[in-house]
């Protein structure tokens, strides 16, 4: 008995010094070995990769060494809280957690690496999926539980739109509903419809089998809020509210965006489906201009096209500065706006009473943000030009329901665009910015894409340190590339200079005088360190 | 060594070696001299780079390369293995014993010979191809018809393959050597005859040969051996009508082999060699019958091991450590200790063992004892106990060859004090200080290694509180968890880079994950699916089959099956479809592409998922080049003769050297032509979006490197796809061997090279089940480790199971299933993992209510690509197994009854020498 015990701990020790050979891994002065596991074909593959592996090793160890006790200090100044993005088919179409080992791995690497906590994608695709009010939410209670297992905090985001990009569509039965009833969703001017989400047009039209999108909206966070009930307020601690395209507060402008152009065009107006033009015609009636009422803008560009390639966006004498532009510009903006109204009041009435923040996400548009007319937030539904801010209101309208708001495309610099696309994501990010600061907003930062480019790091990190930072951060995604030697490091550096944005040298003399200082002080520090 | 070995007369070729990457392991650590140490065995006759596959970087016991992963889990697996030896031993002072492989490689110089002459009756002739090395070799063959235009192989006439042969495809033939009852000069000799008729219109006898072992081929200078047996290809003009009875020239052999005698070999230019080759055909026009030779070398990996032990001397105190191996030469041990982890050599203070000299004073040599029962050498090293660990390399005395542990030294920790893990150690360091971890497991399962570490962050910082020396260790701790969120972060990355790229992977998800992953991969769909071939050989010959398998689609969705496989769509020379055109003209012998569009959507409106056959390995030209070759495409995709791979000379191709097999019949793609890789995969996106397809069945796959075809899946995004790699199985005495694991990993190879993005079809399933069935050896059905011997075995998720298709059986029947043993092979397939294949012609027999009641026991009770199996029985004429503990099936003859435990098996299902239980 002995002797196999014996036997079996040789044969751990043997493994890890093959991992380790494999790997070709600097030894620690101490003799410690690094236990690579079963990755060390990815690392092994590039020298540059594994140096530079290595080299935040070093420094990781010096940060972290020297004064546990000083890590709790910006957090309760102000402290950004990091969230992870869980991989938005975390729960598979069929509802059962995907790469559950994974993730679980991957959970454990946040939580010891002292992240606040994670961001869930919660589909309406998937958890209403057959029929209206039948629910299953038992794939996201296993992934709840296992966040909650490991100690991190979680935010869910509860998504009332389809992704082709996670291959989650919207529910079976909205889809059938779609097929009868075309208008449910956003459409061009050519016809084409977006399928992932419906049009806010119908938001209190009864066309979802007798019952009004918003009152199912409504009935599924009530679902979410009683299946839940164990976890809100402690392990979730915030809740997105789906508010369009990608469950972001805009009009799909975009759609069809074609990869072929380099520079985004300035996108479509999407309002051509029939509730869409029910209400323009009713609103130009009320205005006295019944003609206007019948369509949209006449001369606007397509998708792909620059502003100038059309009358309507033109810098000088552009329709959009006509009467007729503001008459329509501003019909088209008040309708999102009015949208996120309800959606937003629905979810504070609902989880108004938990501790939970309240989110929603409004979108970067900084394509053409340096032209006058800023086309492409207009055909997004920001009626936001050189004459006029279009962000006051939505800021305004996010603080009566005491709402956050999450500005993606915080890793966006104005050097990383293209020249000839007249953008500007850093400018308008202030805009949105100061809107908020004026209105009292927090504001929660997220990452625009999959993958911060090596500059976006940078970019992040300004955004989340000094006077305005935001109050929590959303890093956008957990997956192959997250975790890949290419990338993980690079997020290591970030949350380690997140928690200690001054410390970059290491020097024992300062961890002597910790050694002083009282033994209350550090104990306490440590317990924070623990639920950190 | 002898100038034969440098001068390579034979090309030598290994395609595995293409397909698998290879990673290097790099020391940083300074390593004692000398520098070869830290190297593969190496010899002065390997100066050849690619003879590197053959030189040992570690053991690949039952082994499936590639990725790093699996290759790592694999090793630990085999140590804990070998550690497990140490019970058997009964010594309660045992500290260590393990058994390492050695892995080497000699080179064995042989010679292959070829000989025609006439047979006793003066009518027939006799060909014999023979070689004098080990191995399992395989005579790949065809032959070259007299009228034949082109230089494509035909298939010969049945009646000249020997026993034994296997077709492959249409093209060719693989016929095993046997070992011959002579010998050549003391060798043993493998051989084999084939007899040709002399009246038949054979022009040529065309080979190669194939060492099944290390998958090498051997061809003559690139080229195929070929045996003329007309001149008919010589002077085109006199042919045709006029055989001129047997007229024999040895044409480049006989040539050769002359060459080959003037000394180095690699001096001699293709240009003279052709020249030579012109010359004899003139001359020996009339010659009747020959005998030549040829020199051939193979490189031979040989395995040995290395067995080490360590005790404690009860009397002295020390460390005794005990090393045997059965390596056949003098053995020199290369040895040092350490007092660390740092692994820093170090010689011990004397005394040494006998026949010890200290080298460079860095490191001391010691001279193996012979074993007194002669195979093997010994050593025993008494160390004192302040080292950790004993540290050596072998060498063999007279050759230059070291061996190593993977490129490695080999490392034995010797001390017990030493001999936990890092986090034990830590563990024992913070109890020395403040005694709270104590509780804490002392063995450490990788799972709760998180868990542990996680509590001893919550330990060190209350230590830091009452502690003040902790400087030391909470560095130390801080790189156990920074370690340990590397460690994390890269085991999330290899799982989430792909679903499941290796099959190690698999096995230890399937421990943990019940529930299948419904994540859908294009390799498995959801994992449930069941493949149904919608077509036959025959299928062509109506030329409405869209039409006739439309109205079978809705009995085909109530019999269970969720995928179909279509016949290849496109314009083809063939009327089957196999022989490409122009891929964009989807009207075939099948019917149109509406009839096709229309056949899709009736099969998606009844759940079945459609597979498009596309044959990516070649393609047909419509016009011939300047010099009369067929090698310029025609239609949508115009490609030239840079689309076609240079290695084949029948086509005269301008692309680079083809990355896998040769299909001998039609130009061969060049896949690693950018144009060519950027038109298959729109022409693949146009088919999913035109057709409306869910995925491939890919044809003949053994014709290109499998990283294209990730490539081509990456970008059509299929719902699964399955690949078509079939290649013969091992024979020895014409008998097929028990052991098909060269046979299934050369299978696992390509579905590595992919990634894990397409399944393969089973072959070596449908083999072991052909000689189980066919000769009552239901033994076969368990590999060595008690597992499923077929690629299903290894990698469940990725094999498509089958036993007939359209090539096999139908009425081309090259590889028929024994007959009226169908429903077996269905019980085992229908039952087991991986994911079944029906065929067409089986379903619409009188096996179709068999076949849908297995489907729906299948469906019933949730089995899926990754369903877990037990082998309860492999016995001679009985096999059984319980799959997920719901279903239990046996086949064969014999009797077996599951044994009712925690559940109660009640039969659902009995037939001809089957049956089938289900929990109740």
């Amino acid at each position: 008995m002995e002797v196999s015990v014996i036997g079996s701990s040789q044969a751990k020790i043997l493994k890890t010094d093959l991992a380790c050979r494999e790997l070709g891994l600097l030894s620690f002065k101490n003799g410690s070995r690094v236990s690579w596991g079963k990755s060390q074909i990815s690392f092994g593959r590039s020298c540059g990769l594994r140096n530079s592996g290595v080299r935040f090793t070093l420094k990781a160890v010096q940060t972290e060494a020297i004064r546990p006790q000083k890590i709790s200090r910006p957090q309760s100044q102000h402290g950004v809280r990091l969230y992870v993005g869980l991989p938005l088919d975390a729960v598979s179409y069929c509802n059962v957690v995907n790469h559950a080992k994974a993730i679980a791995a991957g959970l454990k690497a946040l939580k010891l690496l002292g992240v606040e906590g994670v961001e869930l994608p919660i589909w309406w695709g998937v958890v209403e999926k057959e029929a209206m009010g039948k629910y299953d939410w038992s794939g996201y209670l296993a992934l709840v539980e296992m966040v909650h297992k490991v100690g991190l905090k979680l935010h869910v985001s509860l998504c009332f739109h389809g992704s082709k990009h996670a291959k989650i569509p919207l529910p079976e039965w909205v889809i059938k509903i779609g097929k009868q009833n075309p208008s449910i969703f956003f459409t061009d001017h050519t016809g084409q419809q977006y399928k992932e989400c419906l049009s806010l047009a119908v938001d209190e039209v009864p066309v979802l089998e007798g019952k009004t999108p918003v009152e199912v909206y409504n009935d599924f966070c009530e679902s979410f809020k009683s299946s839940f009930s164990s976890f809100i307020g402690s392990t979730i601690d915030g809740i997105s509210m789906g508010l369009g395209p990608d469950g972001e507060l805009r009009y799909p402008s975009h759609q069809g965006l074609s990869r072929s152009s380099k520079v985004p065009g300035v996108g479509e107006f999407q309002c051509y489906d029939k509730s869409m033009l029910a209400l323009l015609k009713e609103h130009g009636e009320t205005t006295g201009n019944p003609l206007w009422g019948l369509g949209g803008p006449h001369d606007a560009p397509v998708y792909d096209a620059s502003p100038s390639s059309n009358s309507f966006f033109k810098d000088q004498g552009g329709s959009w500065e006509s009467p007729y532009g503001d008459f329509f510009l501003s019909w088209y903006s008040s309708l999102l706006v009015r949208h996120a109204d309800r959606l937003l009041s629905l979810a504070s009435s609902a989880f108004g009473n938990s501790e939970v923040a309240i989110c929603g996400k409004v979108p970067l548009v900084h394509q053409w943000y340096k032209t006058r007319s800023h086309p492409a937030e207009l055909t997004a539904g920001f009626y936001n030009t050189q004459n006029r801010d279009g962000y006051e209101v939505i800021a305004e309208m996010f603080a009566q329901h005491s709402c956050k708001m999450i500005l993606p495309g915080m890793d966006l610099s104005d050097e990383g665009q293209l020249q000839e696309g007249l953008s500007s994501p850093e400018q308008l990010l202030g805009q949105i910015w100061s809107a908020c600061k004026k209105h009292g907003v927090e504001v929660s930062g997220e990452n625009s894409s999959d993958a911060v480019a090596h500059g976006g790091f940078e970019q992040i990190r300004k955004h989340l340190s000094g006077e305005d930072a935001a109050h929590s951060f959303f890093y956008q995604r957990m997956g192959a590339y997250f975790f890949s030697p290419e990338h993980f490091p690079s997020f290591t550096q970030l949350v380690r200079n997140m928690k200690q944005p001054q410390m970059h040298t290491d020097d024992l003399l300062s961890e002597e005088e910790k050694a002083k200082e009282p033994v209350a002080a550090t104990s306490e520090s440590g317990i924070q360190m623990q639920t950190a | 060594m002898s100038s034969a070995v440098s001068t390579e007369p034979l090309l030598h070729r290994s395609f595995r070696e293409i397909s698998r990457p290879r990673f290097r392991s790099s020391t940083l650590r300074p390593s004692p001299p000398p520098a070869s140490l830290s190297c593969a065995p190496k010899s002065p006759s390997f100066r050849h780079a690619r003879r590197r596959c053959a030189s040992g970087s570690g053991p690949r016991r039952g082994g499936w390369g590639g990725s790093g992963g699996g290759a790592a889990l694999l090793r630990a697996r085999a140590s804990s293995s070998g550690a497990a030896v140490v019970e058997a031993l009964e010594s309660a002072d045992v500290l260590f014993q393990e058994a390492f492989p050695l892995q080497r490689t000699e080179t064995a110089e042989g010679k292959i010979f070829v000989r025609l002459d006439q047979g006793k009756d003066g009518q027939n002739w006799q060909l014999t191809v023979g070689c004098t090395l080990a191995g399992k070799w395989i005579l790949h063959w065809g032959i070259s018809h007299v009228d034949d235009v082109g230089s494509e192989w035909d298939q010969p006439p049945a009646e000249m393959r020997p026993p034994g042969s296997i077709p492959i495809k249409d093209y060719a033939i693989e016929t095993p050597l046997q070992k011959s009852s002579t010998s050549m000069d003391g060798d043993e000799v493998y051989e084999v005859n084939i007899s040709i008729k002399s009246n038949s219109n054979i022009a040529a006898i065309n080979f190669v040969l194939k060492d099944e072992e290390s998958g090498s081929w051997y061809q003559h200078r690139g080229r195929d051996f070929k045996v003329p047996l007309m001149d008919s290809l010589q002077d085109d003009s006199n042919i045709v009508g006029s055989k001129r009875g047997f007229d024999l020239w040895p044409g480049a052999l006989g040539q050769l082999s002359n060459i080959l005698l003037k000394g180095e070999a690699s001096d001699y230019k293709d240009k003279d060699a052709s020249t030579d080759l012109e010359a004899s055909k003139q001359e020996v026009r009339c010659l009747e019958g020959f005998y030549v030779e040829q020199p051939i070398v193979k490189v031979v990996s040989i395995r040995n091991s290395v067995n080490i032990s360590v005790k404690i001397c009860p009397k002295t105190a020390k460390t005794l450590v005990y090393l045997e191996t059965d390596l056949p030469r003098d053995v020199i041990v290369h040895w040092g200790v350490c007092r660390d982890d740092s692994k820093k050599w170090e010689i011990p203070a004397a005394p040494y063992p006998p026949e010890t000299e200290i080298f460079k004073n860095k490191a001391l040599r010691t001279l193996l004892q012979p074993k007194e029962q002669g195979n093997g050498f010994w050593g025993s090293f008494a160390l004192d106990e302040e080292f950790v660990g004993f540290l050596f390399v072998l060498k063999l005395k007279e050759e230059d060859v070291w061996l190593n542990c993977m490129g490695e030294d080999f490392y034995i920790p010797v001390s017990s004090t030493r001999s936990s893990s890092l986090l034990r150690q830590k563990e024992s360091d913070s109890t020395e200080t403040s005694g709270k971890t104590m509780e804490t497991n002392t063995e450490v399962s990788s799972t709760e290694y998180t868990d542990d570490i996680i509590n001893e962050i919550r330990n060190l910082v209350s230590d830091i509180s009452s502690e003040k020396s902790r400087k030391t260790k909470t560095k130390e701790a801080q790189e156990s968890i920074l370690q340990e969120i590397e460690k994390l972060a890269a085991e999330a990355y290899s799982i989430f880079r792909s679903s499941l790229p290796t099959f190690s992977a698999e096995a230890v998800l399937e421990q943990e994950v019940l529930e299948p992953s419904p994540y859908i991969c294009s390799a498995t769909g959801t994992g449930f699916e069941i493949l149904c071939q919608g077509f036959n050989w025959e299928s062509n010959k109506s030329g409405r089959w869209y039409k006739e398998l439309m109205e079978k689609a809705s009995q085909l969705a109530s019999l269970g099956f969720t995928v179909v496989w279509l016949p290849p769509p496109t314009d083809s020379v063939s009327p089957e479809g196999y022989m490409p055109r122009d891929l964009y003209n989807l009207n075939s012998r099948y019917g149109t592409i509406d009839e096709l569009k229309d056949l899709v959507k009736k099969f998606h409106e009844v759940n079945i998922r459609v597979l498009g056959d596309v044959v990516l390995n070649h393609r047909c030209a419509q016009y011939q080049n300047q010099n009369g070759i067929w090698n310029i495409f025609g239609g949508r995709l115009n490609w030239d003769d840079r689309a076609v791979v240079a290695d084949d000379p029948h086509f005269q191709g301008r692309g680079n050297k083809s990355s896998g097999d040769n299909f001998h019949a039609a130009p061969n793609i060049d896949h690693s032509q950018d144009f060519v890789r950027k038109d298959l995969k729109e022409w693949l996106h146009w088919l999913r979006r035109e057709i409306g397809y869910d995925g491939w069945r890919l044809d003949f796959v053994r014709g290109f490197w499998g990283g294209y075809v990730k490539d081509y899946l990456d970008a059509s995004e299929p719902y699964f796809a399955v690949g078509e790699y079939w290649d013969s199985l091992s024979y020895t005495y014409g008998e097929m061997d028990h052991n098909q694991d060269a046979h299934r990993q050369r299978i696992i190879d390509w579905i590595n090279a992919t990634n894990g993005t397409a399944g393969a079809f089973d072959v070596t399933t449908k083999g072991i089940l052909h000689a189980a069935l066919e000769r009552c050896e239901y033994w076969r059905l368990s590999d060595q480790k008690g597992k499923p011997p077929g690629v299903v075995g290894w990698w469940p998720s990725r094999a498509a199971t089958f036993i007939e298709n359209h090539d096999t059986g139908s009425t081309q029947g090259h590889w028929r299933f024994p007959s009226g043993k169908e429903m077996q092979g269905y019980a085992y397939i229908l039952t087991h993992p991986g994911t079944p294949a029906v065929f067409y012609d089986h379903i619409f027999s009188h096996y179709q209510s068999e076949i849908g009641s297995l489907i729906s026991i299948r469906n019933r009770n949730k089995i899926h690509c990754r369903s877990t199996i037990k082998i309860t029985k492999a016995e001679r004429d009985v096999y059984a197994a319980i799959i997920d503990d719901k279903v239990a099936m046996k086949i064969g003859p014999g009797y077996y009854e599951p044994q009712s435990g925690p559940q109660n098996w009640s039969p659902v299902l009995e037939g001809r020498d089957y049956k089938v239980w289900e929990t109740s």
